[in-house]
């Protein structure tokens, strides 16, 4: 894990994942590192754009990638699956490619725009705390044991696949997600849809299709008795909680499942206050039985 | 050792071959009416052997009543892809030391989203559907044929170089998510084929196939899984012609799809404000009627203080920028597809 890194909260945590934020710059304190803003960053240029206009996506990549270099930070940190997903595809072209990276870089600068030489590493939250040093660093301030609670690790797509781009773990076996939740004192629930997709790429353009995928994972979770789900990715998150009831609807039957992101997760067994892991902002809130389990402050008090 | 299953190799005798001990779990199925049931098998095969040849020698040595597609035994032809742990694999490409060095089991089983017929033989018909729905052939676009022949660059060739290289063997539909959840989906593989056309510069159809291809169970149903690009044993990556294909469709025009409206909100958010404008998304990819039929859902969402202001939206710093670079692009961009040209008469 590095002293600083750049980070980059991406569109959703700047928005209406507000919660996801706050609970990153607070669980990332516990653990010693420095958060650098990058103050005028945009969208990464994820998916649609991507999709539409590949090289304005490129462009507003390399934007972002240039303006990390500049932090004197050596990792760019992102808390989202898509932007991790598109800003290293984004920086592999640009760094296995000289002339394309000399092309990209002309552009930027006719547009006014500093550079980018090609220097910076992407990584998400989840690979920092779960491995190396920085998984040893968590275990230090995880002095809240949520004993008890049976978390259902989600992963979502775009963290996991493809390996070549990805290639933190195992796609079809990974264990990062499972080895934070024990670190926490929780018990980790196996479900086979925690790789899978929770449809948010189509959920306004595809409903129907989209929560076909949706009830999956809330199903077999719900099925396998977690209290909770936890997730890497906030478009995930909004799936799952955003649109848990209307997948209860197609599914035909009640989920009621807190879906939590991974730092507020991982936040909770730090015992970072609950007025920076902000879960009121979620649609599924957390009954009584489950503030207890995750040893939230105010119930701990009320003891 | 020497050898006595001719079969692990052809070449009996000429060299020692290592042997090793591996089990395989089966998924057995006779058809219709039986119920499924997973066997397991022992066999002694070569060190080098595939997942194929250890299927090959349970069928000769212990079980003749197995069923499953071979041919070229070298990640050609495409018949023998299979579930191995749950994941599409070619089966003749996949080594199976490495599981037996670590002590893993591994279960083989059909792959997902066909029907099965027989144990790991799926039926492939639906796939060849998709694939002929999308006309998979050269379509010169009214020209007859050509006296001369069409002058294709190596650049322009390069164009559509990966997803000329699929098999067809299925892999990238068994785990195809959004297939799963709508079985008329064309899926990865026909539309990696279709983009093969799309992307050829000899075809004169492509704005046809595009719009054909923006409807229902087309481009804008793929959710971005990427269990397509993660599975194909050839490195087509399916899903990123999928992308190609979209941003073909938007460079034409044809953005009557909401999948496609759902792009040209983040397009213009991040010209207009540098981020995604949340609230602006929904009315404009389904449309102001269906989003006013949204709105209690909507106002649960506010309530939880997940809807941004739509009159103060969120704006990067130095927005300028990204507006400069813009306008600079889209002056590079080509305008219209790429066409080859003809070689002169007598060239």
């Amino acid at each position: 894990m590095d002293e600083r890194y750049a980070y980059y909260p991406g569109c959703l945590a700047s928005l209406s994942q507000k919660e996801l934020d706050s609970s990153t710059r607070a669980i990332t304190k516990r653990l010693d590192v420095e958060l650098v803003d990058m103050p005028s960053v945009t969208c990464c240029g994820a998916g649609d754009i991507h999709e539409a206009k590949p090289d304005y996506y490129l462009h507003l990549s390399a934007r972002i990638l240039g303006q990390a270099e500049r932090s004197g930070c050596k990792t760019l940190l992102t808390i989202c699956n898509v932007c991790t997903l598109n800003l290293r595809q984004a920086n592999q072209r640009l760094t296995e490619d000289p002339a394309e990276l000399a092309r990209v870089n002309d552009n930027l600068k006719s547009a006014g725009i500093a550079g980018y030489d090609g220097g910076i590493d992407v990584r998400h939250l989840l690979w920092e705390v779960s491995s190396g040093d920085g998984f040893e660093r968590f275990k230090q301030i995880a002095v809240r044991s949520l004993e008890g609670l049976k978390v259902a690790p989600f992963y979502g797509c775009q963290i996991l696949r493809p390996a070549k781009l990805l290639g933190f773990e195992d796609p079809d076996r990974p264990s990062s997600l499972e080895r934070l939740i024990e670190a926490c004192g929780a018990e980790a629930i196996d479900y086979p849809a925690k790789v899978k997709c929770c449809g948010f790429p189509i959920v306004l353009a595809r409903e129907d299709v989209a929560l076909g995928e949706l009830v999956q994972p809330l199903r077999e979770a719900t099925e396998a008795g977690a209290d909770v789900m936890v997730t890497p990715c906030p478009l995930c998150h909004l799936s799952l909680d955003a649109w848990q009831a209307k997948a209860a609807d197609v599914a035909g039957m009640e989920f009621k499942l807190p879906v939590l992101h991974l730092a507020q997760l991982l936040g909770a067994a730090a015992g970072v206050e609950e007025s920076q892991l902000r879960f009121r902002r979620h649609i599924v809130r957390l009954s009584d039985d489950v503030k207890e389990k995750l040893r939230l402050p105010s119930v701990v008090s009320a003891d | 050792m020497a050898i006595e299953n001719a079969h692990l190799t052809t070449l009996q005798g000429a060299y020692d071959v290592e042997l090793m001990e591996v089990t395989l779990r089966v998924r057995r199925y006779a058809g219709e009416g039986s119920r499924p049931e997973t066997r397991s098998y022992t066999v002694e095969v070569a060190t080098t052997a595939t997942l194929l040849d250890a299927l090959d020698v349970v069928k000769d040595k212990l079980d003749g009543t197995l069923a499953y597609r071979k041919s070229c035994r070298m990640a050609v032809c495409g018949s023998c892809g299979m579930r191995m742990d749950g994941g599409a694999v070619l089966a003749c490409k996949t080594a199976m030391k490495p599981f037996v060095d670590a002590g893993h089991v591994v279960t083989v089983s059909p792959m997902g989203n066909l029907p099965v017929i027989k144990d790991l033989v799926v039926d492939m018909a639906p796939f060849w559907q998709k694939v002929h729905a999308v006309k998979p052939f050269l379509d010169t676009g009214g020209v007859d044929d050509p006296e001369t022949e069409w002058r294709v660059t190596p650049r322009q060739s390069a164009l559509i170089a990966k997803e000329s290289l699929c098999i067809m063997c299925g892999c990238c539909v068994s785990e195809c998510n959004s297939m799963d959840s709508d079985p008329d989906f064309l899926g990865p593989a026909a539309l990696a084929k279709a983009y093969r056309f799309v992307g050829d510069v000899r075809d004169g159809d492509a704005r046809e196939r595009l719009k054909e291809l923006s409807g229902a169970h087309g481009i804008w149903d793929c959710t971005r899984c990427y269990f397509c690009n993660q599975r194909c044993p050839k490195g087509v990556d399916p899903r990123d012609a999928i992308a190609k294909l979209g941003g073909e469709a938007f460079r034409e025009g044809i953005a009557r799809d909401e999948g496609a409206k759902h792009a040209k909100v983040f397009v213009q958010s991040t010209y207009k404000g540098g981020y995604l404008r949340e609230t602006e998304l929904v009315p404009k990819t389904i449309g102001p009627i269906a989003a006013i039929q949204q709105l209690p859902f909507a106002f649960q969402l506010a309530r939880a203080g997940k809807v941004p202001n739509p009159l103060a939206p969120h704006k990067a710093k130095d927005n300028a920028e990204v507006k400069r670079l813009w306008k600079l692009l889209e002056a590079q961009a080509p305008k219209h597809r790429e066409r080859a040209t003809r070689a002169p008469e007598g060239a």
